[in-house]
């Protein structure tokens, strides 16, 4: 790990966020405030329309906050331009989301490799891609493209892509929503592992209890507010309980 | 800069819809294929009528007396015919110099008569220069450097003066000294299919038209050049050469009218191109913003995976690019082969022009071929890729407008 537990990694002060759909305004969030530390496996649960998905899409820089002050990463991202905000989620941020969402056309090796090029790695992302879809234990399926996968191991290669650029932190919305019990539970061991022996730090936003299990955080979202802060202690946390579970 | 996964993921997303982008090929193909048939037939028509026009008389070039320019009158007379003759010799692209004056004069035969613009000849010259000479069929016989006295005219022009070969035509031409009078020998009745051209000609030696209207020397020196292609540079190699009083001009310039025509017929197939491409690219764009609005959540994802604008467009570009690629492969195959027909076969424009294949005194091919060449490729190229990656800048900047988090929550 390279980072100290103690690091900031993301610093939400009074953040609001309000959709507006013609004349009608929707406050998806009502002044949250949050710190995420390097190493935090945390999940955010919360009934539908808490506001989980919108502070993920906040956090990672997806879309702008109304009001307050957001900081990832030291980087504030309430002032920066779209552009700015494109090159920290290619730099330093991983996505996964529900659906999987691989690109259809491309090979499972492809899809991690993408995001490599996109970062202008040269001849050797190849190499990478391999090393990583290897490590996670996804090298027989490098060649496959996401129809050819299951519902599992697409969500495997999907964390792969997100781990692909060496992000310090990774958000995933909703990761497990698709997934049966078992692919779940080797997805989570996967995630446990990356963030134990890698040091990434996990922000999750989820309904369900298994991410909660292994979650050694989780900040509770009601009405667009944080209800509810908790950190687990060593017992509590799925890990401790079943230990991680190898891909 | 466009890498290898972005290119197999451009590439490959055209295969997601097999048959649309099939079609969108074909319809690029055909459109473009119709822009080279047209541009292969144009070509050729235009290079024909040019040369039909320099071979008819104009010449590629023309070395004519300064002050003609304005007055555009007969009797002006080359200010260093021999100076100016052997600068049009010695041009490296000269093929025929023929040396001639004219004057305007009333053909008399009995109680009748006819003006005419008499045209004083280097036989051997000029039947190397004119098609006319060279193509019509000739009662009698052309001139020859001999002809003192003897004249060759246009077969109509004869029967409007009512007379026949070897019959004494009287003259009167504007000479030097205002009108004179001589009596020619007609030696050759002009046969060409052309009214105008056979109700106008009127050939003599030029030393017989210098003899009867008192001048001396040339009063113009046309010049028919190896090939077209050296026209500018010949002009200018010319013009270097002739001394002041004398100038060099094109056949543009000589038949300013004709050359407008043939400029209108260049930028009606510019026009033609032109609402090719743009029906073309608004297929394109239709196809293509559909498959851009059909990936939205995919766009949106690569989008938060940190993709940029510049290459969310470089994919859309390149899609359009491979679309036209293939639209250019259509319509080589398609334009091509219509052009090959059309300069293999040609087509028979006397059968069109209901016989009289002239334009004025020039005398037209009676079959026009079209143009065939390596330029079909390029232009195929050209076309089918302005057309397509012109369509796909919607569409890309439709993909670039995609906001990732509102794209992942509404779809």
């Amino acid at each position: 790990m390279a980072q100290t537990q103690e690091q900031v990694l993301v610093a939400a002060e009074e953040v609001t966020k309000t959709y507006k759909t013609g004349k009608v305004e929707a406050r998806a969030l009502r002044g949250v405030g949050l710190q995420v530390k390097a190493g935090d496996f945390l999940a955010i649960v919360g009934p539908s329309g808490s506001g989980k998905t919108t502070l993920l899409n906040l956090v990672g820089a997806l879309d702008s906050v109304t009001s307050g002050r957001l900081r990832v990463l030291g980087n504030d991202v309430t002032t920066m331009s779209k552009r700015r905000r494109a090159d920290l989620r290619l730099r330093e941020l991983g996505f996964v989301f529900q659906a999987y969402n691989l690109v259809p056309v491309l090979t499972a090796r492809e899809n991690v490799e993408f995001v490599l090029e996109l970062q202008g790695v040269g001849a050797e992302r190849t190499s990478r891609a391999m090393e990583i879809l290897d490590e996670l234990g996804l090298g027989e399926f490098a060649d496959r493209r996401p129809n050819e996968l299951s519902g599992g191991q697409q969500q495997r290669v999907a964390v792969a892509r997100a781990v692909a650029s060496k992000p310090k932190l990774i958000l995933a919305d909703e990761p497990t929503a698709n997934l049966d019990g078992e692919n779940a539970e080797v997805l989570l061991g996967m995630m446990r592992r990356l963030n134990t022996e890698q040091g990434i730090t996990f922000v999750f936003s989820t309904h369900d209890p298994r991410v909660v299990a292994h979650a050694r955080r989780v900040v509770t979202l009601v009405d667009g507010r944080v209800a509810k802060d908790e950190t687990k202690g060593p017992s509590q946390s799925a890990d401790s309980q079943t230990g991680i579970v190898e891909p | 800069m466009i890498r290898r996964v972005a290119a197999n993921y451009a590439f490959r997303s055209l295969f997601r819809h097999t048959r649309r982008t099939l079609l969108s090929v074909v319809g690029v193909g055909v459109g473009v294929a119709i822009a080279l048939f047209s541009a292969s037939w144009v070509r050729g028509a235009i290079r024909m009528e040019i040369r039909a026009a320099v071979e008819s008389g104009a010449g590629h070039l023309r070395i004519v007396p300064t002050a003609w320019l304005d007055k555009r009158e007969n009797s002006l007379r080359l200010s260093h015919p021999d100076e100016d003759y052997e600068a049009a010799r010695s041009l490296r692209y000269a093929q025929v110099v023929a040396p001639r004056a004219r004057t305007n004069g009333l053909l008399a035969f009995g109680n009748r008569s006819a003006g005419v613009e008499m045209i004083g000849v280097e036989p051997e010259a000029e039947g190397r220069l004119s098609r006319i000479v060279q193509r019509a069929e000739i009662e009698g016989r052309y001139l020859e450097a001999s002809d003192a006295g003897k004249v060759v005219i246009g077969k109509d022009l004869a029967e409007r003066l009512d007379v026949l070969l070897d019959d004494e035509l009287y003259v009167t031409l504007s000479g030097a000294d205002g009108m004179q009078g001589a009596m020619f020998i007609i030696v050759g009745l002009v046969e060409t299919g052309s009214e105008d051209i056979d109700s106008t000609f009127c050939h003599v030696t030029l030393d017989t038209l210098n003899e009867v209207t008192g001048y001396s020397g040339p009063g113009e020196i046309t010049i028919l050049l190896t090939d077209y292609k050296h026209l500018t540079a010949a002009q200018r190699q010319l013009a270097r050469r002739v001394p002041p009083g004398d100038t060099v001009l094109t056949w543009k310039d000589i038949n300013p009218s004709y050359a407008a025509g043939i400029e209108s017929d260049r930028a009606f197939t510019k026009i033609l191109i032109g609402i090719i491409i743009l029906v073309v690219a608004l297929g394109i764009a239709a196809a293509q913003l559909a498959a851009v609005l059909e990936r939205r959540r995919e766009l949106a994802i690569l989008s938060a995976l940190g993709m940029k604008g510049r290459q969310v467009i470089s994919l859309i570009v390149l899609e359009a690019l491979a679309i036209g690629l293939g639209g250019m492969v259509v319509a080589v195959l398609v334009g091509g082969s219509g052009a090959y027909y059309l300069a293999s076969h040609g087509v028979d424009l006397e059968a069109l022009m209901g016989g009289d294949a002239s334009f004025g005194a020039v005398l037209l091919d009676p079959v026009v071929y079209g143009d065939f060449g390596f330029w079909l490729i390029w232009y195929a190229l050209v076309i089918a890729e302005v057309a397509t990656v012109g369509a796909s800048i919607y569409p890309a900047w439709m993909a670039v407008r995609i906001d990732p988090a509102d794209a992942l929550r509404t779809i």
